[in-house]
């Protein structure tokens, strides 16, 4: 369990921080305000150093700009991405430039990265205000942190490296949801099922959510809620993720994840260094539960169970009861706790959340809403399950031959992509061109919801990139959509009949206005 | 229509009933006593029920059934009287004077005729007419069938044909044109002929199950155990059996008669009615009749045994009576009054179908269902419904049952599934009825229905009863095994028992349908002045309202948002969100049988959704098709979307995907898209949206550029723009945002 070279090395490239801006204002109280820490390992006054610089910049900058603070610090050797989780909660992400020409990010989806772990850590544990709040010692919080993002991280670690979304990753879009595409007969069967599911804790605050494969097909979630729940599924829940014992990002990630065991050593950190500070992450359920701390991202820990409902150990077992305590999770939009139930039959998730409030004895209540879902509900599943996986086109169902592509609505946070083998045929300096463009999108965007004008500006940008592609950009009343064509012909003209053509295929036409 | 339905949503309970009978029987009855009578005879084939008197012979008609209706006569020469007939043209009267001899009586010319048999060898047990193309009237002997017709040159009958058969009684009726000739020791041995007006086909010898009381003594089958009956279309023969205390039911194809189960009986005397389809089993003994839908495989009965009601007698407590009372009271019927006060009387005779004559009192009632009664009796809604919806009799009644039993569960919020049990059983009744044709709105009836006496919709002098007007085109169409199942007609018609041979139909043996537009213009005719008047003057609780006279209690999705999904929109109260499940419920039962929907339920729909800021799910239910595109939905959607910017623009997408330009491009424009509407404009050649509004939407962005080129693209695009004040004003305004911006 101890610490390897390997981990040095790892944790030269990549950094990230979480402190409070409210903790340790005092001269000697510094490391009060360290919330988390990675590489956990790194001295405390390397981490200061770190966080000091940040928190300076960001005290600078909120003179000119009080409501968005610091974005990025682009140094020479350093880039720094910030997100401001909550308010004074700060999350910085230090990556290292170095000569590796696959070290290239865009630091939108970095922050994309930050703001996924705090959404799903604030699902599961609430927010870091609460937990400090709680216990304003911050052991609490550190420990709950600690654990959770190293869980996390341990998804994005491939081979000795963690790997981060980089410029190959330019045509995906991290904190969106994949959808099914159904018909309107199975989409009527599928509502009927979701109306069912939710009838059977006989109230109508409960909330559901269908997943086929790793795409959703269904939810009635906020769509804050449905994107940290869906994420949560296909990391860990839909039979993708169960069968291959260690999660992948999306069907779409399929043949990274190889070789993560040998590797996990990469993650542990010097105990000798940080027990003390962030507390044991044991989770053995010694009884006592002031001490425990609930895993939610921890591997291999859920499995399908007779009834067909997921099971985990991860939220313990119940005192005197064999079976496992059910998981619980805080919705974003009503502030409400609520039990998270997951079936699963064949390549259909269900999950039901029901009110904890409204259950009035516990698991045993729980057990009868389950029971409830069996009895009613069985029949409608197996229908719908019969009926998607019919009309399922397989992992390249949303291929379009010819393009490369990446559809957002921003609206209901969807996006659509190529499937991701087609697009690792693409050329390195195509997929450059597209990230680069994206950049320029972000920052037009960023630049608009800055303006506050309400209007909705429409963006179009065609490059012609190396090895006679085009790369395409067209953003038009919150939806976007990035192509790369290779291997086209030199006009314009060429480009923009692509891109009318898969617009008004595939998009209804919401992007060939003219 | 709509006017009704409003006035008539009343609160039907579905549960707890008081009801004490699902059947009624209405007063007053139809009176025909007449000074020396010598009996009553009823003659099915016209409808008529016949008194004779020593030279007269007087007629009512029962189709339909007024109680006030006057008796037409004719005058007869004297003599016994065994069995009277009307032939179906009405030219001629038939009168059975004894076992030997049958006398005709022309009514135009008053000639008469007779027709003997040789009396040593056979003696007649009866006739009657046929609309059968070989023959006009068949003579029923113990030596089998003579078949006769009617030569107008030698005004005389001719043999046609003579079928050879022992016979000991038989049983007929006109309304499945079948006879069953009785034969053998136990009279259990059955030959069947059905004179259809297309040909005569002879059924299969069968044998009736009796069951024995003990091996010596073998029990001898009567003419009165013995009923025919037609429901939804099909003929049965039931056969009572006494010893062992069961009402068998033998189902008759033209190839094969097959035995379908039995019920039980819990009296000696048993009685069998048809009202509507349903088949009442009278337990006269009990005084309690049972109710059966043969329908389904099920022999269950619908409801208890319950008792006979008598609705509207004058002096008795019972009911509340929607009779007037409007007859004065004679002193003599005080005296009827205590005879027609009694139910299951010893002289009730029933008459197949629906009909009761008290030979005693010289009355005759008809039977009632009382729907209201037997649905609110059952919890089972779902099976309430379908039973509803299979009425064809009281159509608009069974109708409104069934749209105030579906508010009612909505607004009392049973389980989702068993609502949707329900509407699946509406909406598949309306798929099937408008697969058939019988869904037509009806013919406007000029006059208004009685309370008491609900219009029967065919008056036919030679067909019973039928539902819709072309359910003879339709059934002949269905394959036989379809029919079996669900059809609804009451054609009578033999169908073959193997449900292979699609073909049936078209060889089936009595093609009614060319009687249907006889009987229609008999309708006409039939509503003499008389009944009419009688009829306005009962109906004063309906107040001369104008109403269809609907042929099928189906319920279209339009009904079904107008009478019931809108109503409960209003009444509901709390949580929206079911109703927006039994709506999908709906839909999903709507989608099955492919139907179209109004788009009112999904404007409806996404209200519901608004009103509980779902915008997920509506986003869904629009990007799905689920509430499928239209401008009302577009606008709907656009509406609801002033809380919820999404929501707007599935509204804008869905009006350009629609192709509805002018709209799209107005938004565009009010929404300060004015770049946008321009292009949008130009590619769709929308030239309906003024130039003003673009400009002004330019000017209030305050953006000079933009102003520019928007007053350029006019300018370029529109001839002779430049000329126009509008252009002037805003170049001006243009010049001096100009000059601001350098100053």
């Amino acid at each position: 369990m101890g610490l390897s070279s390997a981990a040095a090395i790892a944790s030269e490239a990549i950094q990230l921080c979480i402190f409070d801006l409210r903790r340790g204002q005092h001269e000697g109280q510094e490391l009060d305000k360290i919330l988390f820490f990675f590489p956990a390992g790194l001295p405390f006054s390397k981490q200061l150093s770190v966080i000091g610089l940040s928190e300076g910049l960001i005290t600078f900058t909120r003179i000119f700009s009080p409501e968005a603070a610091c974005e990025v610090i682009e140094a020479e050797r350093h880039r720094h991405v910030f997100y401001e989780s909550e308010p004074d909660v700060w999350m910085v992400m230090v990556v290292e430039k170095s000569n590796d020409s696959e070290a290239i990010w865009r630091d939108d989806a970095l922050r994309k990265v930050l703001k996924e772990v705090h959404s799903l850590f604030v699902m599961f544990h609430g927010s870091i205000r609460a937990l400090l709040e709680k216990e304003p010692g911050g052991e609490l919080a550190r420990r709950h942190l600690y654990s959770f993002i190293m869980d996390y991280l341990r998804d994005f670690l491939v081979g000795k490296k963690l790997l981060l979304p980089s410029f190959r990753d330019c045509l995906k879009e991290r904190g969106t949801v994949q959808m099914l595409t159904i018909g309107r007969e199975a989409a009527i069967e599928v509502q009927s099922l979701v109306r069912m599911l939710e009838s059977c804790a006989g109230n109508s605050s409960c909330y559901s959510l269908i997943l086929f494969q790793d795409l959703l097909v269904s939810t009635t979630l906020s769509p804050d809620d449905t994107i940290n729940l869906f994420t949560y599924a296909v990391l860990r829940l839909t039979p993708h993720a169960l069968s291959s014992g260690v999660s992948s990002w999306s069907y779409l990630r399929k043949g990274n994840t190889g070789s993560n065991f040998a590797t996990e050593s990469i993650l542990a950190h010097s105990r000798s260094v940080s027990d003390s500070f962030y507390g044991s992450s044991d989770t053995s359920p010694d009884g006592d539960t002031h001490h425990h701390v609930v895993r939610p991202l921890q591997h291999d820990k859920w499995s399908k169970g007779k009834d067909g409902y997921l099971v985990t150990d991860i939220w313990g077992a119940e005192v005197g009861n064999w079976a496992y305590a059910t998981p619980t999770v805080w919705l974003q939009q009503t502030q409400e706790k609520m039990y998270l139930c997951a079936y699963q039959h064949r390549n259909l998730t269900l999950i039901l959340l029901v009110p904890v409030s409204i259950i009035l004895n516990g698991e045993q209540g729980v057990s009868v809403v389950k029971q409830q879902v069996l009895e009613n509900a069985s029949l409608k599943i197996l229908k719908v399950e019969e009926k998607l996986s019919k009309g399922w086109g397989g992992e390249n169902a949303y291929h379009v031959s010819g393009y490369r592509y990446l559809l957002v609505d921003g609206d209901r946070n969807v996006s659509r992509a190529s499937p991701a083998g087609k697009v690792a045929t693409l050329n390195k300096d195509s997929l450059l061109s597209m990230s680069k463009v994206r950049e320029e999108v972000d920052l037009e965007k960023n630049r608009a919801k800055r303006d506050g004008s309400g209007c909705e500006r429409d963006l179009e940008f065609c490059i012609r990139a190396k090895n006679n592609a085009w790369v395409i950009a067209r953003v038009t009343r919150g939806k976007e959509l990035y192509m790369v064509l290779e291997k086209a012909n030199e006009t314009l003209l060429y480009a923009s009949d692509a891109v009318e053509k898969f617009s008004n295929r595939y998009c209804n036409g919401a992007f060939s206005l003219d | 229509m709509s006017g009704k339905a409003s006035s008539s949503q009343s609160s039907i309970s579905v549960t707890g009933s008081g009801a004490l009978s699902h059947v009624y029987i209405q007063h007053p009855p139809l009176r025909c006593n007449i000074p020396g009578s010598r009996g009553l005879f009823c003659d099915d084939g016209n409808k008529l029920l016949l008194s004779p008197t020593s030279d007269q012979v007087f007629s009512w008609k029962t189709v339909p059934f007024n109680p006030l209706v006057g008796p037409t006569s004719d005058s007869i020469s004297e003599g016994p009287i065994i069995s009277i007939r009307y032939s179906l043209d009405a030219k001629f009267i038939a009168i059975q004077r004894s076992n030997h001899e049958i006398q005709f009586w022309n009514r135009e010319t008053g000639e008469t005729f007779s027709q003997k048999c040789s009396p040593e060898s056979e003696s007649i047990l009866g006739f009657f007419w046929t609309d059968c193309h070989l023959c006009d009237i068949v003579f029923v002997k113990t030596s089998g069938l003579d078949l006769y017709a009617y030569n107008s040159e030698s005004k005389s009958l001719h043999l046609v044909e003579t079928k050879k058969l022992n016979v000991s009684w038989y049983v007929y009726t006109h309304e499945s044109r079948l006879v069953l000739l009785a034969s053998g020791m136990q009279c259990k041995t059955f030959n069947g002929f059905q004179l259809s007006s297309a040909e005569i086909v002879r059924l299969p010898r069968f044998e009736m199950v009796m069951a024995k009381a003990d091996a010596n003594n073998k029990p001898v089958l009567a003419a009165e155990d013995v009923y025919i009956v037609t429901v939804y279309g099909r003929i049965y023969c039931l056969q009572v059996d006494r010893v062992a205390m069961l009402l068998h039911s033998y189902r008759l194809y033209r190839d094969a008669v097959v035995q379908q189960g039995s019920l039980p009986i819990y009296s000696s005397r048993v009685a069998v009615s048809v009202v509507d389809n349903v088949l009442l089993v009278h337990q006269v003994d009990a005084k309690v009749v049972i109710l059966y839908d043969i329908f389904a495989d099920s022999r269950a009965p619908i409801s208890a045994p319950l008792p006979l009601l008598l609705r509207g007698f004058p002096r008795s407590s019972i009911s509340a009576s929607r009779f007037s009372g409007r007859e004065t009271e004679s002193s003599e019927t005080n005296i009827m009054s205590d005879h027609e006060a009694i139910t299951y009387g010893d002289e009730w005779n029933f008459l197949v179908p629906d009909l009761i004559c008290d030979f005693a009192n010289k009355l005759l009632w008809k039977i009632h269902l009382d729907l209201e009664a037997i649905s609110s009796s059952s919890s089972e809604v779902p099976s309430v419904l379908e039973f509803l919806q299979r009425r064809k009799l009281e159509a608009s009644k069974a109708k409104q049952l069934c749209l105030g039993i579906t508010r009612t569960i909505i607004l009392e919020r049973r389980p989702v599934s068993m609502v949707s049990k329900a509407i699946h059983a509406l909406i598949s009744s309306y798929s099937h009825s408008v697969k058939t044709g019988s869904y037509v709105k009806g013919m406007k009836s000029d006059e208004t229905s009685a309370s008491g006496v609900p219009h029967s919709p065919i008056s036919g002098s030679h067909v019973s009863s039928s539902g819709g007007n072309t359910f003879g085109k339709s059934s002949r169409h269905e394959s036989a095994a379809r029919v079996d199942r669900v059809s609804l007609n009451r054609s009578s018609t033999l169908s073959n028992s193997d449900p292979e041979e699609n073909a049936s139909f078209e060889k089936s043996i009595i093609n009614v349908s060319e009687a249907q537009v006889s009987a229609k213009l008999n309708r006409e005719k039939s509503v003499s002045a008389e009944a009419h008047k009688a009829e306005a003057t009962q109906s004063s609780l309906q107040s001369g309202q104008q109403e269809f006279q609907l042929t099928s209690p189906a319920i279209s999705p339009d009904e079904m948002y107008s009478f019931v999904f809108s109503p409960v929109d209003e009444e509901m109260v709390g949580d929206p969100s079911y109703l927006v499940s039994i709506i999908v419920e709906f839909l999903h039962s709507v989608n099955l049988e492919k139907i179209k929907v109004h788009p009112n339920l999904y404007i409806l729909t996404i209200q519901l959704l608004a009103r509980n800021e779902r915008y997920a799910e509506l986003g869904l239910f629009v990007i799905n098709k689920i509430l499928e595109p239209s401008k009302e939905v577009a606008f709907q959607l656009l509406e609801s979307g002033r809380q919820n910017s999404q929501t707007r623009k599935l509204g804008l997408d869905m009006l350009r995907q629609l192709g509805l330009h002018n709209d799209y491009v107005l938004l565009l424009v009010q929404d300060g898209y004015y770049l946008e509407a321009l292009r949008y404009a130009r590619k769709y050649r929308v030239d309906t949206v003024r130039p003003s509004l673009y400009l002004e939407a330019a000017f209030a962005s305050n953006n000079s550029q933009h102003l520019s080129a928007v007053l350029r693209f006019f300018s370029d695009f529109i001839p002779g723009f430049r000329n126009t004040s509008e252009h002037d004003t805003y170049f001006r305004i243009l010049n001096e945002m100009n000059s601001s911006i350098t100053a």
